[in-house]
């Protein structure tokens, strides 16, 4: 059988771009509040239901569908955190009850969302300038579209724009300090509390960006977001909690290892449903042989 | 549908469930460990005795060899789980729980893939009546219901179960008083697991048909509702808790069918179990019944020397 290394590749950096993108949230709020947020994948869910409210429903466009689900997502996210898990933890909430109270939550939101737009799957339909995200493009060897190469911009400059935050603004740095060590944060003068609820916000609306790239290249409905954090969580990891340096670099490991493990499983003969046990695989085995992930080879930030 | 019928299924699912129940409430309650992949020792429970079935051994060996397999896949897990924190090992047991449905799902040789199989009940009396079968069941399920919710009382009132709540409470402790947390931890989770795997198999034989669908994490966490909302580290709590849930699950279904509501009762039935769940851990984060109290003959002495102790007031 005749494999198409190219697209492979470029397969690949479209998983990872996606998960890159989901998992820029789990792992800075995970770093900074010291548990995995579960509810995270229906946050995901959420931006993409937001995005087709906006885009379809309303009929206002993608554009202003992305903005509306990333303000949105990223207000629920921030009042998730403030309304439900703050308060969980002043009150001594150990770790398990916090995750416990984050599915409970993802419970809440994703039957909700079932409520509201029911389990039946929808789809972005081709109103502009959508139309034109999905027509196939044969460049050389690769078949690629416009939705494809949108997300593999929108991780690259998310890549970016993190990084240069992370580096160089204020509250990048006071996000880095409130994660390596709150104590000396909070002596520093730096209102931990704030960093805490703005890394809130920006997690959840990435989340919600990552949902609406999901619901464009496949369907919407309320497991969208559960389909995928587990591969998510994979990233986050792999990468090392907390780390989103160490997160792009797991993000294209686990994108390269589902794709290259595709070609593998037909191979062997067996069913590609195999394919996100490759992510499931990688976590397990980065948590038994290294906790820690690829933390060791980055900075923390 | 058959009102008795009905009442009698609701009995077999809050023993089945309680079952599991009382095996989280040993591993979270008692031992303090995260399982969050519950449904894996369960489905591995109902897949063997659905698979031993078929080749013909009698159900008891079926149910037995299910909690053998159940309880090595346990010993499996807790050998990384010994070294992990609550956070990693309740990723790796929901992972490995996706897994093992990804397996069977996949693998239609196995069992059936996404179709299942069929599975025969345990115990099938010629021409019996829906309501005997679901009688015959209740007795079956219930005997191993007892079994286990004695095994586990003993464990808890003997200086097994204070090892294992010392080490839940402080493993350093534990550790500096010579006792092995990582051998404890294993056994605790042999044992859960073994549980699990009765249930499992009580549920295929029960249903009569197993497929990945009815594996799916959710299972979990209703478990972990059921364990958080009884009271964890009381046996009676867990079943307490697997009693509510059901009995909440049935109504929703029942208010499916006989009310109008705004909001379709099978996704408000899930809004609810949150709501309840983050009520619990907001206003009552040790459940409905408080943690049982350790009961020893020394205790009993003391208080009887004091003079506290209601039983011996004179």
């Amino acid at each position: 059988m005749e494999v198409n290394w190219a697209q492979v590749l470029f397969n690949s950096a479209i998983t990872g771009s996606l998960y890159l993108i989901g998992a820029v949230g789990i792992t800075l709020t995970y770093g900074l509040s010291n548990f995995p947020n579960f509810a995270h994948a229906e946050l995901i869910t959420l931006g993409a239901f937001i995005g087709y409210l906006v885009a379809e429903q309303l009929g206002l466009g993608l554009p202003l569908a992305v903005v509306a689900a990333f303000l949105i997502t990223g207000a629920a996210g921030f009042l998730c955190y403030r309304g439900i898990f703050q308060p969980l933890a002043k009150r001594g909430a150990t770790i398990i009850h916090l995750m416990v109270a984050s599915i409970a939550l993802g419970f809440i939101l994703r039957y909700s969302m079932g409520a509201a737009w029911t389990w039946e799957p929808l789809y972005f339909s081709n109103v502009w300038p959508v139309s034109s995200l999905w027509s196939h493009h044969d460049i050389g060897p690769l078949r690629v579209t416009g939705l494809w190469l949108w997300l593999i911009f929108a991780a690259i400059a998310l890549s970016v724009i993190m990084h240069l935050v992370l580096v160089k603004t204020k509250i990048g740095k006071a996000i880095r300090a409130t994660s390596s060590n709150p104590e000396l944060a909070l002596a520093s003068g730096i209102n931990i509390d704030r960093v805490i609820w703005i890394t809130w916000f920006i997690g959840a609306g990435l989340a919600a960006i990552a949902g609406i790239f999901r619901a464009a290249d496949t369907q919407i409905w309320p497991m969208t977001g559960w389909d995928i954090i587990l591969p998510i969580f994979a990233v986050v990891i792999l990468g090392g909690i907390g780390n989103f340096y160490g997160a792009i670099a797991a993000a294209f490991i686990i994108g390269l290892a589902e794709n290259i493990g595709v070609v593998g499983l037909v191979a062997l003969g067996l069913s590609t449903t195999y394919r996100i046990g490759i992510a499931f695989l990688i976590l397990i085995v980065t948590l038994i042989i290294k906790p820690q992930g690829l933390a060791m080879l980055f900075r923390r930030a | 549908m058959d009102p008795l019928l009905y009442v009698l299924d609701l009995i077999v699912y809050i023993g089945i469930f309680g079952i599991v129940a009382l095996s989280l409430n040993l591993e979270f309650g008692f031992a303090g460990l995260a399982n969050f992949g519950k449904v894996a020792f369960f489905l591995i429970g109902a897949y063997s005795y659905a698979l031993l079935s078929q080749i013909g051994l009698p159900f008891y060996l079926c149910l037995i060899a299910g909690a053998l397999i159940s309880s090595v896949f346990g010993l499996l897990i807790s050998l990384p789980a010994l070294r992990l924190r609550a956070d990693y090992l309740a990723i790796v047991v929901l992972t490995f729980g996706e897994i093992l449905r990804l397996i069977v799902k996949s693998e239609s040789w196995l069992a059936g893939g996404d179709w299942g199989i069929a599975v025969s009940p345990a115990i099938s009396l010629m021409g019996a009546s829906h309501r005997v079968n679901a009688l015959v069941n209740i007795g079956l399920v219930y005997l191993c219901l007892v079994i286990c919710f004695l095994v586990l009382q003993l464990l808890a009132n003997s200086p097994y179960g204070r090892v294992i709540r010392a080490i839940r409470e402080d493993e350093v402790a534990a550790e500096a008083l010579g006792k092995d947390k990582a051998k404890y931890k294993a056994q605790i989770f042999m044992l859960g697991s073994a549980m699990a795997g009765i249930a499992g198999g009580l549920y295929a034989q029960y249903l009569q048909c197993i497929l990945p669908g009815m594996f799916m994490p959710m299972i979990s966490f209703t478990v972990w509702i059921m364990v958080l909302l009884g009271g964890p580290a009381n046996n009676w709590g867990a079943l307490l808790g697997a009693g509510l849930v059901e009995l909440f699950d049935r109504g929703a279904n029942i208010a499916k069918d006989y009310l109008i509501l705004p909001v379709d009762p099978s996704n408000l039935q899930y809004i609810l179990f949150g709501v309840l769940i983050i009520l619990v851990l907001f206003y009552r984060p040790g459940g409905l019944l408080k943690e049982s109290q350790i009961k020893t003959k020394a205790l009993e002495l003391a208080r009887y020397a004091r003079g506290t102790d209601k039983n011996y007031r004179s």
